[in-house]
Parts: structure tokens; C-alpha cells; sequence
């Protein structure tokens, strides 16, 4: 999988564009964005671990929190999202909080697994619905992001694609027919 | 001190073709020093991100905001966390953008031949009778008959897989095995033949990664990771083939760092005397001597440096007397196309990552059942099919993930690479104001598409969205992307153009300047034409022909 198709995934998996995708993809230039990162501190870590756990759970492979997904998230917005972005992400996770409070009545940390992703899922058709109907200038949805963020980290981590695909960093040839039944591990 | 700065030959930049030219002037014995602006980069220990897997790269091969700030320029091409090494510091490299123009540089030993995209095709009379049957520049002083030796010569040392086709306008050549199409890509190139009645053709792209072991070098691992450098030899570049095997005489000798100032010219032997260059760390000025000089450092690199060879005897320039030194600056004009979904092939698969894409040769104005009245030229399409997983899910948890795991629809992307008519407008100069931290004058760039690249786009594109549907692909879309500006492409041509009139021309059919006959240009900058190929093979073709015809001519003396 090539980056084009990577990002291509990621979006349609999200329902948009990628959020910092013309950084990740053209680069244009943000010199404005330059040298701002935001801190985020070990709780936070932990916190967006369990958020792309839910997205991505570990099932008979490994999930996003083994894939280290909470740390990646960290860097590509501190290191890659422009500042408007920036700014959401990291109020996006206290509005995560507060949704699972109000639709919960405990925090997002406190909630088992059925809980989180009943929220996640609400949380997503929000994101989607919004990001269809917002204008351009309007800020991006902070639950588009985190999903983003957790497929892009996921499916270029080592267990996300030694995993679940048949990987291999040296393929050694090329087949551009091989024979394909339900089930069988695509290479990547 | 003379002594030890004097040579028998000076190569000024080694990339592809200062690559080429060192090896063949070493192995015809001369001693040659290649004077080379950037760092070293040695073969394989200098690759440092080769053998990284996705997840070893802290921001999984994105660039970061601060590489898109130092490298503002380099990132509207291919640059990404992986190679960003190898391409410039846009903030350390600075030049006047006139007109939008993208100058994609990487300054080093090796050059762009590291990360260059590697598809080789022969140019052929279509390409070289151009000027002289529409008007357009000036008649190139060489045919097809006068390379075609050269093109083997080169291509036998390189290692290029293709096939055997027998298209006119598209020579074959001595090819490796050709890689294969995949089963989208058979099925479109068996359905293009089939329905167009004008020739056109969907071949597996001519490559120089090497299909089989090759001198040494190679085979090709099927990884797609050539622009970091490969650790296997897999693909040519000056680093894997020409600059070892030139080493391997005992004549060469490489100096990195020395940025090229201008060429020394004494005026009473009428002939250039050295090379004068500025350590780019210690700024220190050096000369270096030879009894001939190949001027190998790129297109607008190698024109910056006659530019600035200024003397009583050429005060606009070596070899500038015909006002042409700067002029026809010329590219590909690119990212126009069509794409699109297959529905069927769901029982297959691909394995391996192919470094390589299809080609369709030129098949509009080749000949008068071709001929279009909205253009003149053409232009070729490379891309290719492609099987991805399963990206077209909605949903959190288990669902999700399980759905990411099988493989999507296959699609199929036909981008199209046009040719650049000449015109004396397109042109580079010297800023009489601003200067680079070595004291030497920016260039200035001044270039766009002119009425012919925009109307031939239209063409471009509808004919990629046309093949894509003759084939039965679905949910066609078709893309011309305005901003895809000059230089882009990174196919940079033309400024000091081959001709038979010193006149009109810089240089002579032997790549020597009409005015100063022992220095050589064989890179870019020597074009008369773009054509619609990518053009790498043909410097390389030209600097082995220039080559051998300097070696013989210093032997008899006449340098």
C-alpha cells in the first residue's frame, strides 16, 4: 500500500479529506503553524490509547493501544497539524469526556468497552454529519481527526501490519495476478 | 600547488550524466577530477533510511510542518520523511521565481540520479526532425541514426527492462526482461488494441531497475524504496554504477563541496583553461586545470555557471554570442489525467511492489492519419492498476477493523507527460541584485506554458478518461491540475540548445561549445527539443557519444 492509497483509505474509511492531508501529501508550506507544538502529558497518552482501542480493538491481532496509536497521535499533531487543528484536537479531548459523560454519566477512562464504543459510534456519525455540512472556513471535527489518526498509525505500525496482513519489507518479486479466495492475508 | 590541482579532464556535477562522463573519460585513461557542489554520498552506507519498515519512521513518511518550511519547494514533488535527505534546503538554495517555476534540486554526489524516477525511452526522428518541420526552436544537428548506437552502448551498461513493441515512436532497445503487467493492466492494454484503430499501444514501462543481476549490481527486490538509495543495486544511479566503475580505473577523483563559480578562458589559446570553484564550507576559491571540461551540472546549474563566465571575450556569458545561453527553457508538462474503478479481477491479487508503471507512446500527430489541428506534438501516459485493501468502510470497533483487513476494488490512474514547445521567452538569467551565501547571483526563472501545452491538456485528459472506458472502467474521474507549474516535473531542459549555427545555437552536434571547443555540455541544458519521453537516457546517450569524441580529438590534438 502506497501513501496515495493509504491517505486515499483513511479518508474514505473517515468520510472526507484528510485532516493535515496537504501537509501529509502535497506539503504545502504552513510557516505560520511552524514550531508551536503542544504538550501532551502521559494521561493524555493513555487517554487516546483507549480512544483507538475502541476504534481499532485488539481481536485476534493486536489493537491500536499495542500499536502504541495514543503516542503517534501525540507527534503527528504536535509535529504535522497546523495550528487551528491543533488547538481542536486537544479540546476535543475534553469534549470527548464531557459526551461520555452526558450520554454515560462517568468519564471516558471510567466506562467499559460496551459504553466507550456506543459513544464512539455516536461520536462518529456526528464527526461525519459535520464535516459533510461545515463550510471550509469552519474548524475540523476532533473525533475526524482522532479516527484519522488511529487508522494512519494503526496500518503503518509493526503489529498492524505483521498482523493482519502478509507483510514483507522485502518482497523479493512481483505477481500482479495471484490467485485471491475470502480470507487469505493480502500482502502489503 | 599548480600541479596538484591539475587534471586531464575536469567534470563539473555528478549526476546522471557527470556520472557518465567521469566513467568514460577514466576508462580512456584520463586523469578527472569530478568537482561536486554537495556532501558526499556514498554507495549504500550513505542511504540511511533504506532498509527503515513504515513504523520506523517517526511520522510513517510524512513531512512535518518544519521540513515544509526548509523545504517549501521540494515538498510539490515527491519529497517525503523518507528522502527529504537527498532533496535541498529550499531556505539554503534560494532563487527569483519570476513566473511560478519548481526547481527540485538535490545537491550531493549522485545528484537526482538517486531519486530519479527511472523510465528510459528512446527518442526517435519524430522527436528530432521536430524543430525543423513545424519551426518551433532550431533544427537539432544530430538524427535518430547518430544516437541509436550510443543509446545501446549506454542501455547495455545501465540494465533496462521493457519489451520488444517495434513502434517507430518509441525505438526498443537492448532491454532486460521486461517487468509484468499486472491483471487490471493486461486486460486495459488488451482492450486498447483491440478498440482504437490508430496504433496505440499499453506497454509495461521501460525501467532502469534490473529484472536479473546485472554487472554486479542488483537484482531488483521489488520493494519500491528506490529514492532512498538501494541497498541491493537494484536500480541505476552514479553512486550504484557509473562513478565505482570509474573509480575502479584509478583515474578519478571525486571533490565534494566545491560549488562551480565559472569557467577560466584564456583568451590568447582561445580555450578554457579550468574550472573555478568556492568550498562550500570553507568558502576558500579554487582552481582547478584541465585540457577539457564536461559541464555536468544540471540544466540551470550548468547555464548558471556560463552565465557567469564573464570576460572581455564574453561579456554575457561563455559562449553566449548568439543571445541563446538561458533561453528555451523547457519541462513536461504534467499531473493532467484520468482514473478510475474495475469492478471484476475481485479472485485476484498483486504481490510485490513494482518500482514501475505502463507506458503508452505518443500516438497523436505522428503521422497524417494523426494529425491534430488544436496542437502540435504529443505526449505518452504512465500509471498503472492497483489493488489496495478495503478502504470504503464506515464504523468503530471490530467491524471496522475486519472490513480494513480484504482487499477493495482495483483501480487504475493514467496520468500524461506532454511535451514543451521551445520559445525564446522561457529563459533564465543572472540577478543583477540578489545573491546566494556564497556571493554568487541567483538565477532568475522566468517560464510558463504557453498556448500550445494548455490546449494540448484538454487532449491529454480526455484521452486517458477515453482508454480508461474502453477498458470498462467505472466512477472515471478526470484531473488537470493548474498549479502544476514548470519545473515540476522535474524534467528540466533546454538553455544552452544543440545546434548547427553558432548563430542561433550554443552548442555544436558534439555537445561542445560553438566558441570554446574543449568544453563540453551534456546534461539538460543541451536539449533543442523536449519531445514527450523522459529524457535521462538521452543525456546519458549524448555523454558518452560527446565522450568519445573528445578522447579522439585530444588524441589528434586538436583540444
Amino acid at each position: 500500500m502506497n501513501r496515495r492509497e493509504l491517505l486515499k483509505m483513511v479518508a474514505a474509511a473517515t468520510g472526507g479529506v484528510v485532516i493535515g492531508g496537504e501537509f501529509f501529501l502535497t506539503g504545502c508550506s504552513n510557516p505560520d503553524a511552524a514550531a508551536t507544538g503542544a504538550a501532551f502529558s502521559t494521561d493524555n497518552i493513555a487517554f487516546l490509547d483507549e480512544v483507538a482501542e475502541t476504534i481499532i480493538p485488539k481481536t485476534t491481532t493486536a489493537g491500536a493501544k499495542e500499536a502504541e496509536v495514543g503516542k503517534f497521535m501525540t507527534v503527528m499533531v504536535n509535529d504535522c497539524y497546523g495550528e487551528a487543528d491543533q488547538k481542536t484536537f486537544k479540546e476535543g479531548m475534553k469534549k470527548l469526556d464531557d459526551a461520555c459523560n452526558k450520554m454515560h454519566g462517568h468519564s471516558f477512562m471510567k466506562a467499559d468497552a460496551t459504553h466507550r464504543k456506543e459513544l464512539l459510534i455516536s461520536l462518529d456519525k456526528e464527526a461525519r454529519e459535520y464535516m459533510k455540512n461545515k463550510n471550509q472556513e469552519d474548524p475540523n471535527h476532533y473525533f475526524q481527526m482522532m479516527k484519522q489518526l488511529t487508522l494512519l498509525g494503526y496500518f503503518t505500525s509493526k503489529p498492524g501490519l505483521e498482523q493482519n496482513f502478509n507483510y514483507k519489507q522485502v518482497p523479493g518479486k512481483y505477481d500482479g495476478a495471484v490467485p485471491y479466495k475470502k480470507g487469505d492475508k493480502l500482502f502489503v | 600547488m599548480a600541479d596538484t590541482n591539475t587534471y586531464d579532464a575536469i567534470v563539473v556535477g555528478s549526476g546522471i550524466s557527470g556520472g557518465w562522463a567521469a566513467m568514460e573519460l577514466c576508462k580512456a585513461g584520463l586523469k578527472t577530477i569530478v568537482l561536486e557542489r554537495g556532501r558526499n554520498v556514498e554507495h549504500i552506507k550513505d542511504y540511511p533510511t533504506a532498509n527503515l519498515a513504515p513504523w520506523q519512521l517517526l511520522h510513517r513518511n510524512r513531512m512535518t510542518k518544519k521540513m515544509k518550511d526548509d523545504q517549501h519547494i521540494q515538498v510539490r514533488g515527491f519529497c517525503n520523511e523518507s528522502n527529504s535527505h537527498f532533496f535541498v534546503n529550499d531556505k539554503e538554495h534560494p532563487y527569483v521565481q519570476k513566473k511560478p517555476y519548481d526547481w527540485i534540486r538535490g545537491y550531493h554526489v549522485g545528484g537526482r540520479s538517486l531519486m530519479w524516477g527511472r523510465q528510459c525511452y528512446r527518442w526517435s526522428d519524430l522527436d528530432f526532425e521536430a524543430n525543423a518541420k513545424d519551426g518551433h526552436g532550431v533544427d537539432w544537428p544530430i538524427r535518430y541514426k547518430d544516437i541509436d548506437p550510443w543509446y545501446s552502448y549506454v542501455e547495455r551498461f545501465v540494465g533496462i527492462s521493457g519489451s520488444i513493441e517495434g513502434l517507430p515512436q518509441l525505438p526498443d532497445g537492448d532491454f532486460l526482461p521486461p517487468m509484468q503487467l499486472n491483471a487490471l493492466e493486461q486486460h486495459v492494454s488488451d482492450s486498447i488494441k483491440q478498440k482504437f484503430s490508430d496504433g496505440r499501444r499499453m506497454i509495461i514501462g521501460r525501467v532502469a531497475n534490473l529484472t536479473k543481476g546485472w554487472n554486479g549490481r542488483g537484482p531488483c527486490q521489488y520493494r519500491n524504496l528506490c529514492d532512498r538509495g538501494c541497498p541491493f543495486s537494484g536500480y541505476f544511479s552514479s553512486n550504484s554504477a557509473t562513478l565505482p566503475a570509474a573509480a575502479a580505473t584509478g583515474n578519478l577523483k571525486v571533490r565534494p563541496h566545491s560549488i562551480g563559480m565559472e569557467i577560466i578562458y584564456d583568451k590568447e589559446k582561445r580555450k578554457a583553461k579550468g574550472v573555478r570553484i568556492i568550498d562550500e564550507l570553507t568558502k576558500e576559491v579554487i582552481e582547478y586545470y584541465a585540457k577539457i571540461i564536461f559541464l555536468n551540472a544540471s540544466t540551470l546549474g550548468s547555464t548558471a555557471i556560463l552565465l557567469n563566465s564573464k570576460s572581455d571575450v564574453f561579456p554575457n556569458g561563455m559562449g553566449n554570442a548568439s543571445d541563446q545561453l538561458g533561453r528555451n527553457l523547457m519541462d513536461h508538462h504534467y499531473h493532467v489525467g484520468a482514473g478510475g474503478a474495475y469492478d471484476g479481477l475481485s479472485d485476484k491479487v498483486i504481490f510485490g511492489r513494482r518500482p514501475n508503471g505502463i507506458y503508452v507512446a505518443r500516438f497523436r500527430n505522428i503521422d497524417k492519419k494523426t494529425n491534430r489541428s488544436d496542437y502540435l506534438r504529443g505526449f505518452g501516459y504512465q500509471g498503472g492498476a492497483s489493488r489496495s485493501v478495503n478502504w470504503n468502510v464506515e464504523g468503530i470497533g471490530t467491524d471496522l477493523k475486519e472490513k480494513m483487513n480484504g482487499p477493495g476494488e482495483w483501480g487504475f490512474w493514467l496520468g500524461s507527460w506532454g511535451e514543451q514547445l521551445p520559445h525564446p521567452d522561457n529563459r533564465v538569467t543572472l540577478s543583477a541584485t540578489e545573491k546566494d551565501k556564497w556571493g554568487l547571483p541567483q538565477l532568475e526563472i522566468d517560464c510558463e506554458w504557453k498556448e500550445n501545452e494548455i490546449a494540448m491538456r484538454k487532449d491529454m485528459m480526455n484521452s486517458a478518461a477515453e482508454m480508461l472506458e474502453s477498458g470498462g472502467l467505472k466512477n472515471i474521474y478526470t484531473f488537470n491540475d493548474e498549479k502544476a507549474y514548470p519545473g515540476l516535473c522535474i524534467h528540466e531542459m533546454g538553455t544552452a540548445r544543440m545546434g548547427n549555427d553558432p548563430k542561433t545555437s550554443v552548442l555544436n552536434k558534439w555537445n561542445q561549445l560553438h566558441e570554446v571547443k574543449n568544453v563540453f555540455n551534456t546534461d539538460g541544458a543541451c536539449m533543442t527539443s523536449s519531445a514527450c519521453q523522459n529524457p535521462s537516457v538521452t543525456y546519458m546517450a549524448l555523454t558518452a557519444r560527446a565522450a568519445d569524441y573528445a578522447v579522439r580529438e585530444l588524441k589528434k590534438g586538436n583540444l
